[in-house]
C-alpha cells in the first residue's frame, strides 16, 4: 500500500505545460529521490504534492485520501512535513522556538478546528494554561532537544539563539529539525544541501540517513547525484516535465534515455586526475 | 605577460561585528581565468562584492591595473572595464533579451562600436539570435546564463566577473558554459569566476585559489591544485567525504 | 443639463487627474518597490505652489504650470535624498514608516503657513462651453485632458526610447543587476522621483483649478485614490494606472450622480477592498504568484529587547497607582489619564502589527466603533456604562475582525493600505448613516463612567479605572503571547509561507490577533466616549492610527512595556513644553521619521 500516490498529474502556466502527466508512488519506509535537469517540473511537482499550488488534472493521495488542491496547513495536520529549497526559518525566533513550532498541529491547543469556537477555545487555553497545557508545552520542550542532539553540537549549544544568527548550514539544519518535531509520516526535503560544500554535504548525507533507518518516508528533490544514489531506494527522472525513467539507482544512472537528457556527455564524476584540457567545441 | 590586472590586498570584510575576509589577498594575471573556490561560508560571493563595489572593504585595497578602486561606486568600476554575470544570472525579466544585451552596454559612449560589439556577441552566441525579441524572463535558465554572459561581454570588458556560473545548470548546460568561458577568455578577456564546484572550475582555469572561512588557504595554477589531496578531501564537486 | 454624458466626461476628466497621480505612485512602486505616502503632500504642495503664483504673484498659466512642476519636482527630490536615500539598509518597513512621517510634517507645515481654511484657486481659463452631444465640455475639460494625454505620451516615450529611460525600467525590474550595468541607480531613483512628484504637483494644480478649491487636508484623498487606481491597475504599472484612475473618476462621477456628493470617497475605498481581497495582481493579471524566499522578507529589525526586572514593573506601576493621591495637579492626572487610554491603543497595536507583523494603519477605527457602540448602548438602550464599556469591547472586537477578515490574505504593504481604507470606510459609515450615529451632528450627552452605580466625576476616579483597564490588558496581552500562542504569532510575522506549512492556519491566528487587539482598542474608544461625554465621526481620526503606530515603534513593536512607555513619552513630553501644543503634530511626524531612521527597534527593542 503507497504512503503517497501522484496519478497522472497536470499543471500549465499559460502556454508552458511545467508537470505533463507525472505518476509516481511512495511506499512506506522507502527513500525516493526526484532528480532531473533544469526546468524539469521538480519544484512544480513539490508544490503540488504539498498544497502550495493545484494540478489541473490528476490525482495525488496520500495513505489513501486524496489530497490533491488541499492547503498546506491541512496537509500538514496529516503527517507531510516539508523543507524549502534556500530554508525559511523564522529568523527572529530562536532555534527552540522554530522546532517548537514543527509541533504545532499536535497541540491540544489547535485541535478545535471548529471555526469561531475553535480559536475562542484555544484563547481560554492560552489564558487559563490548566496542567494538561503547561505539561504539553514541557514535553514538546524535551522532544525538541532530543530532536536537536540528532545533529551532535551544532544546535544544542546554540538552542536560545535567534534563528537569523546562524550560518546557512545551521539553518538548513534547524528546518529539518522543525520538519521532524511535527512526527511526520511523509517527509518531504527539498535540495536540502543546496549551497553546502562538500563536508557539509556529507553530515546532511548521514543525517538523512540516519532519519531512514528510523523508519521515516522520504521524497527528495536534490541535484547532487552522489548524494542521491547513496541515500535512494528508487530514483525517478523528470524532464520536460515527464518521467523518464524510474527505478533502482544503478539502473536509472546507466539508461541512455536518461544519460542523453540529463548527463549529458559532461566529465561530471570523472576522476579528478586527468588532465586538464581544451573541452572539444560541441 | 601576467601582470596582475586585478589585485586584492590585505582585505578586510565585516558583516555588522562578523568578519568575513581576513587580510586577503590575491591577483587575477592579465589574460587568464582564475578561479575562487569555497564552500558556503567561506566568504568567496562576499569577495565578488567588494571587487564590484556592492559592498566597501574595512582594511585593504582592491586595485585594477595598479590603479585603486576600493570602495569606489558600482557604476565607476564598471566604467573602468569590469564586467559582470551575477550569481543567478539577474536578467531584466520584462525586458527583451535584446534591450538586456544593450544595457550591457550602458555605460558606453560609442555607439557603432556597440553596435559592432552586438554582432560578433550574436556570433558568440547564435543561438541568442532567435530569441532576441523574446522576454528574458521566459527563458530557461541555461539559456539565460547565456544572455547573461552576452550582457556582460557588450560592455567590452577587460575583466569578467562570474559568480557561480554553472549554479543550477544541468551538465548539458553546464558544459557550453565552460566552453564559452574559454572561448571569450580566448578573445583576450580576463575572467575571474567564483565557484563552488571545484573540478569544474578547476578544468578551465589557469589559477586557482581556495577560500577556507575567509582566509586563503591554499593557491596554486590549476593543474596542480586538481592533484592536491587537500582539495579534493574537501572540496571536489561530487566527491562526498564518505564516513564523515 | 446632468446627462449621461455629462457625468462621462466629467469621471474621465476626473480620472485623467487622478492618472497624474497614480503614474507617479506607479513609478515609484516599480523602481524602489516603496509605497510612498508622502506623493499626496507633495500634489498638496503643487497646489499651494500654483495658488501663490495666480493669487498672490499673478502669472500666465503656463508659467504657473511650470513653476508647480519644477518645484514639485525639487521637493521629490529632497524627499528621495533626505528622507529615504538615508534608508537603503534598513528593513523594509522603514521607508514606508518614513513616508507617512514626511507626509505628517508637510501637511502640518503648510497647515501652520497657510492655515487649514480651504481657499480657491481660479483657472485662469475662458469659461465657453463646447456642445458635445447631450452633454458640454468646458475649456477646463479640455486643457486638463491634454495635460493628461500629453504627460503620458511624454513618459511612454522617455521610458521606451531612451536610454536613461531603460536604465529606469531596468532598475524597476532588479536593481542589483542594474548597478552591475554601470547604472547609477541613485540618480534613476531621483529621476522617478522629480517625474512622479512634478507630475503630482501638475495634478494637484489642475485639481484646484477644477474644483476652485484647495485645502492643506487635500493630499490624503489624492493618495488613497491614487493607490485604488494603482492597485487596480497592477502595482507598479503605469498604464495600468491609467486604466486604473480612468476607471475610478467614471465609477465615483456614475456613482455621486446616483447617491449623492459625501459618498464620493467610500466608492473608492470599496473598490480598494474589493481589488484587494479579489484580485491583489490588479484586475489585468491572472496573478498566482508565489511569495518570495525570506530572510528578505522580515519586517522586524532583529534585536535583543530590554528586559526589565518583574520589581521594576511593580514599582512602576505602584507608582502611577498613588500619583493623583501625591501630585494634585488635575491637568497632569488627565494628562496620564489620557496616556492611559493611549496605552490602551498602543498594547491593541502593538499586538497586531508587531507580534502578529500585521502593520495596521487603522486602528482609530477600532477606536470608533468602541466609542460608539458604548455610547449608543448607554444612551439609546440604557444598558449600565461598565457593562457597556464591557460589551463595546467586546463588538468592536468581532466587528473589527469582521472588517479585516477581507484583507487576511494580504502580505506586507498591501495590509497597511487596506487598513488604512478600512479605517476610513469606518468613519464615513459613521458619518453617513445618520439614522444610527446621528451623523456629522455626533452623540451628545454621553453618561459619564461609573462603578456600582456612582457615577464618576472627578479626575483621580476616571484615572484610576483607566489605569486599571490598561494595566489588566498589559497583564492579558502578557499571558497570551508567552507560550505557544506568543509563538503562533510571530511565525506568522516571520515567514508566513513556512507557518503554513505547519499547520497554522492564517486566518484563525490573524482573528485572534485582530479580535483581541479590538477587544482592547474597543475598550479604549469606549471609555474615552463616556470621558469626553460627546464624541463624531471626527473624535477618531487618521492621526490617531500614525499616532498610535509612531507610539509602537517608539516602543519597540511587540513590545507590550515599550507600548506602554511609547504613549506615555509622545502624550507626556509635548505637554511639558506647552507652547508647543500648535506643533505638536509637527513634532509627532519628525519623532516617526528619527525614529525610523536611527532606531527602528525603538527604545526597548522588537520582541
Amino acid at each position: 500500500m503507497s504512503l503517497l500516490e501522484i496519478v497522472n498529474v497536470t499543471r500549465s502556466f499559460g502556454g508552458l505545460t511545467a508537470v505533463d502527466g507525472v505518476s509516481l508512488t511512495v511506499a512506506p519506509g522507502e527513500l525516493v529521490s526526484v532528480i532531473g535537469p533544469n526546468g524539469a517540473g521538480k519544484t512544480t511537482l513539490f508544490n503540488l504534492i504539498t498544497g502550495l499550488d493545484a494540478p489541473d488534472a490528476g490525482e495525488i493521495r496520500f495513505e489513501g485520501r486524496s489530497i490533491g488542491g488541499l492547503p498546506p496547513e491541512r496537509l500538514a495536520a496529516l503527517g507531510l512535513a516539508r523543507t524549502f529549497q534556500h530554508g525559511r526559518v523564522f529568523a527572529n525566533l530562536s532555534v527552540l522556538d522554530n522546532v517548537l513550532l514543527g509541533a504545532h498541529t499536535r497541540l491540544r491547543a489547535v485541535r478545535p478546528q471548529v471555526p469561531l469556537v475553535g480559536p475562542l477555545v484555544e484563547l481560554a487555553l492560552a489564558l487559563v494554561r490548566p496542567a494538561s497545557v503547561r505539561a504539553e508545552e514541557q514535553r514538546l520542550r524535551d522532544e525538541a532537544r532530543e530532536i536537536l542532539t540528532l545533529f551532535g553540537e551544532r544546535l544544542l549549544p546554540r538552542i536560545d539563539q535567534p534563528a537569523y544568527s546562524l550560518s546557512y548550514a545551521n539553518r538548513r539544519r534547524v528546518e529539518i529539525a522543525r520538519a521532524l518535531a511535527l512526527r511526520p509520516r511523509l517527509l518531504l526535503l527539498d535540495e536540502p544541501t543546496a549551497g553546502m560544500n562538500p563536508s557539509e554535504t556529507a553530515e546532511m548525507l548521514e543525517i538523512i540517513r540516519a532519519l531512514k533507518a528510523r523508519g521515516l518516508t522520504i521524497l527528495l528533490i536534490e541535484h547532487k547525484l552522489e548524494l542521491v544514489m547513496e541515500l535512494s531506494d528508487r530514483v525517478v527522472v523528470m524532464d520536460d516535465g515527464r518521467v523518464i525513467a524510474e527505478g533502482a539507482p544503478e539502473l536509472v544512472r546507466n539508461d541512455p534515455a536518461v544519460i542523453e537528457a540529463y548527463l549529458g556527455h559532461s566529465t561530471i564524476g570523472e576522476a579528478a586526475d586527468a588532465a586538464p584540457r581544451e573541452l572539444e567545441a560541441v | 605577460m601576467n601582470d596582475a590586472l586585478l589585485e586584492l590586498r590585505e582585505i578586510n570584510t565585516f558583516y555588522g561585528p562578523v568578519q568575513v575576509h581576513f587580510d586577503l589577498s590575491l591577483s587575477v594575471g592579465a589574460g587568464q581565468i582564475v578561479c575562487l573556490l569555497g564552500g558556503n561560508a567561506s566568504g568567496k560571493s562576499t569577495t565578488m562584492k567588494i571587487i564590484l563595489g556592492l559592498l566597501k572593504p574595512r582594511s585593504g585595497e582592491v586595485l585594477l591595473d595598479g590603479e585603486p578602486i576600493t570602495g569606489l561606486p558600482t557604476p565607476q568600476i564598471v566604467r573602468r572595464g569590469v564586467g559582470s554575470v551575477p550569481e543567478s544570472r539577474r536578467l531584466f525579466p520584462a525586458m527583451t533579451v535584446r534591450e538586456n544585451l544593450m544595457m550591457g552596454a550602458y555605460t558606453r559612449e560609442d555607439r557603432a562600436a556597440v553596435r559592432e560589439d552586438f554582432d560578433r556577441v550574436l556570433e558568440l552566441f547564435p543561438r541568442l539570435r532567435e530569441r532576441l525579441g523574446q522576454q528574458a524572463g521566459t527563458l530557461s535558465g541555461g539559456e539565460q546564463q547565456m544572455v547573461a554572459m552576452a550582457r556582460a561581454l557588450m560592455g567590452r570588458p577587460r575583466l569578467i566577473c562570474m559568480d557561480e556560473p554553472t549554479m543550477g545548470l544541468s551538465p548539458l548546460y553546464v558544459e557550453r558554459v565552460l566552453e564559452l568561458i574559454q572561448a571569450i577568455n580566448r578573445q583576450g578577456v580576463t575572467v575571474f569566476m567564483v565557484e563552488q564546484n571545484a573540478s569544474l572550475a578547476l578544468q578551465i582555469a589557469h589559477y586557482g585559489y581556495v577560500l577556507q572561512t575567509g582566509r586563503i588557504a591554499l593557491a596554486g595554477p590549476a593543474h596542480e591544485l586538481l592533484r592536491n589531496p587537500q582539495i579534493r578531501d574537501a572540496y571536489l564537486g561530487g566527491q562526498v567525504v564518505r564516513g564523515a | 443639463m446632468n446627462s449621461f454624458l455629462d457625468h462621462t466626461i466629467n469621471g474621465l476628466i476626473i480620472g485623467n487627474i487622478y492618472a497624474l497621480v497614480a503614474v507617479g505612485l506607479a513609478l515609484i512602486f516599480g523602481v524602489s518597490n516603496l509605497i510612498n505616502f508622502a506623493h499626496g503632500s507633495v500634489y498638496m504642495v503643487g497646489a499651494y505652489i500654483g495658488w501663490v503664483c495666480v493669487a498672490a504673484l499673478g502669472t500666465p498659466l503656463p508659467l504657473t504650470l511650470a513653476t508647480v512642476m519644477a518645484g514639485c519636482a525639487v521637493l521629490g527630490v529632497a524627499i528621495e535624498r533626505l528622507g529615504l536615500r538615508p534608508l537603503q539598509g534598513a528593513p523594509r518597513i522603514a521607508p514606508l514608516l518614513a513616508t507617512i512621517g514626511i507626509s505628517f510634517v508637510l501637511d502640518q507645515l503648510v497647515q501652520l503657513i497657510f492655515s487649514p481654511d480651504p481657499r480657491s484657486l481660479p483657472s485662469q481659463l475662458p469659461s465657453w462651453r463646447l456642445q458635445v452631444g447631450s452633454g458640454s465640455i468646458g475649456a477646463l475639460d479640455l486643457f486638463v485632458a491634454a495635460a493628461g494625454i500629453a504627460s503620458a505620451a511624454l513618459l511612454y516615450a522617455f521610458l521606451r526610447f531612451t536610454r536613461l529611460g531603460a536604465a529606469v525600467r531596468a532598475t524597476a525590474q532588479d536593481r542589483d543587476a542594474a548597478l552591475q550595468m554601470g547604472v547609477d541607480v541613485n540618480r534613476v531613483n531621483q529621476v522617478v522621483f522629480a517625474i512622479a512628484s512634478a507630475l503630482g504637483g501638475l495634478s494637484g494644480v489642475l485639481v484646484g483649478m477644477y474644483y476652485n478649491n484647495i485645502f492643506p487636508a487635500m493630499g490624503f484623498q489624492a493618495t488613497l485614490k491614487g493607490f485604488v487606481a494603482q492597485l487596480v491597475g497592477g502595482a507598479g504599472n503605469v498604464p495600468g494606472a491609467i486604466a486604473g484612475s480612468l476607471l475610478l473618476g467614471l465609477i465615483e462621477s456614475y456613482g455621486i450622480a446616483i447617491l449623492g456628493t459625501s459618498y464620493r470617497n467610500l466608492f473608492a475605498f470599496i473598490i480598494l477592498m474589493a481589488v484587494l481581497a479579489w484580485r491583489p495582481n490588479g484586475l489585468f493579471s491572472a496573478g498566482r504568484k508565489l511569495p518570495p524566499e525570506p530572510l528578505t522578507g522580515t519586517f522586524v529589525a532583529p534585536s535583543r529587547p530590554l528586559s526589565v526586572p518583574r520589581w521594576a514593573l511593580a514599582a512602576a506601576v505602584g507608582a502611577a497607582l498613588i500619583l493623583p493621591l501625591v501630585w494634585r495637579d488635575s491637568y497632569v492626572v488627565q494628562t496620564l489619564t489620557n496616556a492611559w487610554l493611549y496605552g490602551m491603543l498602543a498594547l491593541s497595536l502593538t499586538l497586531v502589527a508587531g507580534t502578529a507583523g500585521q502593520m495596521s494603519l487603522g486602528h482609530a477605527g477600532l477606536l470608533a466603533i468602541g466609542g460608539y457602540a458604548s455610547a449608543l448602548l448607554a444612551l439609546d438602550l440604557g444598558v449600565p456604562v461598565p457593562l457597556a464599556v464591557l460589551l463595546a469591547g467586546l463588538i468592536t472586537a468581532a466587528l473589527g475582525t469582521l472588517l479585516v477578515f477581507p484583507a487576511f490574505r494580504l502580505r506586507g504593504h498591501y495590509i497597511a493600505i487596506a487598513t488604512l481604507a478600512i479605517g476610513e470606510i469606518v468613519n464615513l459609515v459613521i458619518l453617513n448613516w445618520e439614522g444610527l450615529t446621528r451623523g456629522p451632528i455626533g452623540v451628545a450627552g454621553i453618561p459619564p463612567l461609573e462603578l456600582f452605580g456612582q457615577p464618576l466625576v472627578d479626575a483621580a476616579s476616571v484615572y484610576w479605572v483607566a489605569l486599571a483597564v490598561m494595566v489588566g490588558l498589559a497583564l492579558l496581552q502578557w499571558r497570551l503571547t508567552q507560550f505557544h500562542l506568543g509563538r503562533t504569532l510571530r511565525a506568522i510575522r516571520e515567514d508566513d509561507v513556512a507557518a503554513r506549512a505547519f499547520g497554522i492556519s492564517l486566518n484563525r491566528y490573524k482573528g485572534l490577533a485582530f479580535a483581541v487587539s479590538g477587544f482592547a482598542a474597543g475598550l479604549s474608544g469606549a471609555i474615552t466616549a463616556h470621558m469626553y461625554s460627546y464624541i463624531n465621526h471626527e473624535t477618531f481620526n487618521t492621526q490617531i492610527s500614525v499616532l498610535a503606530l509612531t507610539m509602537v515603534i517608539l516602543g519597540g513593536l511587540g513590545n507590550i512595556v515599550g507600548a506602554i512607555l511609547g504613549a506615555v513619552a509622545l502624550i507626556g513630553l509635548p505637554e511639558l513644553f506647552r507652547g508647543l501644543a500648535e506643533y505638536r503634530m509637527l513634532v509627532y511626524g519628525l519623532v516617526l521619521l528619527l525614529l525610523v531612521r536611527f532606531r527602528p527597534q525603538g527604545v526597548m527593542g522588537t520582541v
